[in-house]
């Protein structure tokens, strides 16, 4: 629950919708709780509008191109970085790997022996492990919705 | 928008190699710079020195710059950063950021001098000046810096939500210690 102040604030930033605004709007003009509160605040919001920005010393600016002068002149970090380098790095290690297992598998002697692989589904797939996945996913999608109308609402 | 173009064209123009005209980017944000670093470090010297220190950095990251945010921005959190830094070199010197015994205390308006009582402004620095570091910065970014919440909370490492609720409680705060000007002003307006 918000403030009076907080309402007002969030008048005076211009938040909210036009409804939302139309309606703080009849509330200062209405009711005088509201209406004291908005003319201090408009006058404190005046005098931050009067805030001024202090000046540093007159040599700033050239102390701070003396600096700079020193330094290695930046470039755009894609120019800086080859992509030849990317690609040659890449195929070292690819070439590397390829190698490893050619001659781990040249250097292995292999035995099969048949493997019966069955696995019956319907033994897991119960009501209670149907409901348990659709109850997890209820609650996932809940939570997308709430981060989804929270990002719409703070934008 | 056409200041942010034109910041990247001069950005374009330093990394293309002419270099002099990183002086008009810093003549640019001069002002914004060092008066964030004073908020942080409530001393001109130390905030000189973390604006020359801000811009010497952003100078040598220029190239990592990812252009689809504004320079200001990437700048305000390099200056955060850099009076991060400095304050923490500096620790025995300065103050915590979210401590408010050590604030200053605002003169006495009653009793202070007619002439000084004119400038609003001077209040409402010294009013400023009396946050805590965090709060203070967060006051110059929204009101000054046209930086929009998220953008504030990107600069100082914090999520929009807890900017949104520090700019509410520093606003408070401003609204107590500027009471002495708004009772004339408030009573005007009834």
């Amino acid at each position: 629950m918000k403030t009076i102040e907080e309402q007002i604030w969030d008048y005076i930033d211009g938040n909210g919708n036009a409804g939302q605004r139309l309606e703080m709007k009849k509330k200062i003009a209405s009711d005088e709780a509201y209406g004291s509160v908005y003319r201090e605040l408009i006058i404190v919001q005046q005098h931050l509008g009067l805030m001024d920005l202090d000046e540093p010393s007159m040599s700033f600016g050239r102390n701070v191109m003396d600096l700079v002068n020193q330094e290695v002149p930046p470039v755009e970090l894609q120019t800086k970085i080859d992509k030849r380098i990317i690609s040659g790095i890449a195929a070292f290690f690819i070439l590397g790997i390829i190698a490893i297992f050619i001659f781990a598998i040249s250097q292995s002697h292999f035995t099969t022996s048949k493997i019966n692989i069955s696995i019956t589904f319907s033994r897991y797939l119960t009501p209670a492990f149907i409901k348990t996945f659709l109850f997890i996913d209820i609650i996932i999608g809940f939570l997308y919705a709430d981060s989804l109308f929270r990002r719409k609402w703070m934008s | 928008m056409q200041q942010q173009e034109t910041d990247l064209a001069l950005i374009t123009a330093v990394l293309n190699g002419d270099t002099a005209v990183y002086a008009e980017l810093v003549k640019r944000h001069q002002r914004f710079v060092f008066t964030l670093a004073l908020r942080f470090t409530k001393n001109r010297e130390d905030a000189e020195e973390v604006a020359q220190d801000c811009f010497v950095k952003a100078y040598r990251a220029l190239g990592t710059f990812k252009q689809t945010s504004k320079f200001s921005t990437w700048l305000y959190t390099i200056t955060y950063t850099s009076a991060m830094t400095a304050l923490r070199k500096k620790k025995p010197d300065t103050q915590s950021l979210n401590d408010e015994e050590n604030s200053v205390q605002l003169p006495d308006m009653g009793q202070s001098d007619p002439t000084e009582r004119k400038s609003a402004y001077v209040y409402l620095n010294r009013a400023i000046d009396s946050l805590s570091a965090d709060d203070a910065a967060i006051i110059t970014l929204f009101y000054k810096g046209e930086q929009s919440l998220e953008e504030i909370g990107a600069a100082l490492h914090m999520d929009a939500n807890t900017v949104k609720v520090k700019l509410h409680r520093a606003r408070i705060k401003l609204k107590e210690k500027l009471q002495y000007l708004l009772k004339d002003e408030v009573k005007e307006l009834i």
